[in-house]
């Protein structure tokens, strides 16, 4: 089980994209990615889910754990995603109260779409 | 009646999508559950196999029993008590927020039908996972059943 991580520069934003599945084995990877874009000191970080198959627990700690990491810089981690099953984990967890979400990279980097 | 499917996998991160490919492959056999629902229950498996290999320190095997009737699809994962104690505090609960274990209670609570802890045998726990299945498929079901039955 691989994940497909890949990072593009958009209009300021760090645009991290993830592909496949994001769990307690593939966790560790995605964690360092953030890690290494803030240490390379990215403040407005994007992360694209559309990608994403399956995430749990231990994604969305990730998730959070970068969000405070940019966010102790003056920074921001936004998210894309139109998933149903993923927005399903994110309202489940209050964390669509916590993130911006976005319908897409394009509306994201462009200061519109707020989902 | 109820199938039986056991699985058993080294405690180790690396299994565990082989567990949620298993349960849900299992879950689409019969009718009656659609296709969010098995999402669901992948995901609770994904977080109480989870649990149980960081008690079990990645180390051990981690067994899993599921049992597919017409009615219900009930997944019974075993592991130290400590593994589930999170989920299904003794006292009252105060839950953390956002980090990954609040993630997993809030996540187990929400996507299943019944979530159930039982003892079992040699100080171990099993976390008992129900879904039920849609009425009116589960009967069709259960009509195929019989009719393999007889053949």
């Amino acid at each position: 089980m691989d994940l497909g991580l890949d990072v593009k520069e958009r209009n300021g934003w760090a645009v991290l994209s993830v592909q496949g599945e994001v769990d307690v084995y593939t966790a560790p990877q995605f964690r360092e990615q953030l890690i290494e874009l803030v240490d390379q000191g990215q403040r407005s970080i994007l992360v694209d889910l559309e990608g994403v198959e399956f995430l749990d627990s231990t994604g969305l700690g990730v998730l959070v754990g970068g969000l405070k990491r940019v966010r102790s810089h003056d920074g921001d981690l936004a998210l894309v995603c139109t998933q149903r099953r993923i927005l399903k984990v994110l309202e489940i967890t209050g964390l669509t109260k916590v993130f911006t979400i976005h319908d897409s990279v394009d509306a994201a980097v462009s200061g519109n779409g707020r989902a | 009646m109820d199938r039986v499917v056991e699985l058993e996998i080294p405690a180790r991160p690396e299994f565990v999508g082989i567990v949620r490919m298993a349960v849900g492959a299992l879950a689409g056999i019969r009718p009656g559950l659609a296709y969010e629902r098995i999402d669901d229950l992948r995901i609770v498996v994904s977080e109480a196999c989870t649990s149980a290999i960081e008690v079990l320190e990645r180390q051990g095997i981690l067994r899993l029993r599921c049992l597919d009737g017409p009615k219900t699809l009930e997944v019974r994962i075993e592991a130290p008590a400590a593994a589930f104690e999170s989920a299904f505090p003794a006292g009252p609960s105060e839950v953390p927020e956002h980090d990954a274990d609040s993630f997993r209670i809030s996540l187990i609570r929400a996507l299943v039908d019944d979530a159930e802890l039982r003892s079992s045998a040699g100080g171990a726990t099993e976390l008992c996972l129900v879904l039920h299945r849609d009425a009116a498929a589960a009967d069709d079901g259960a009509d195929d059943d019989q009719t393999i039955g007889q053949g």
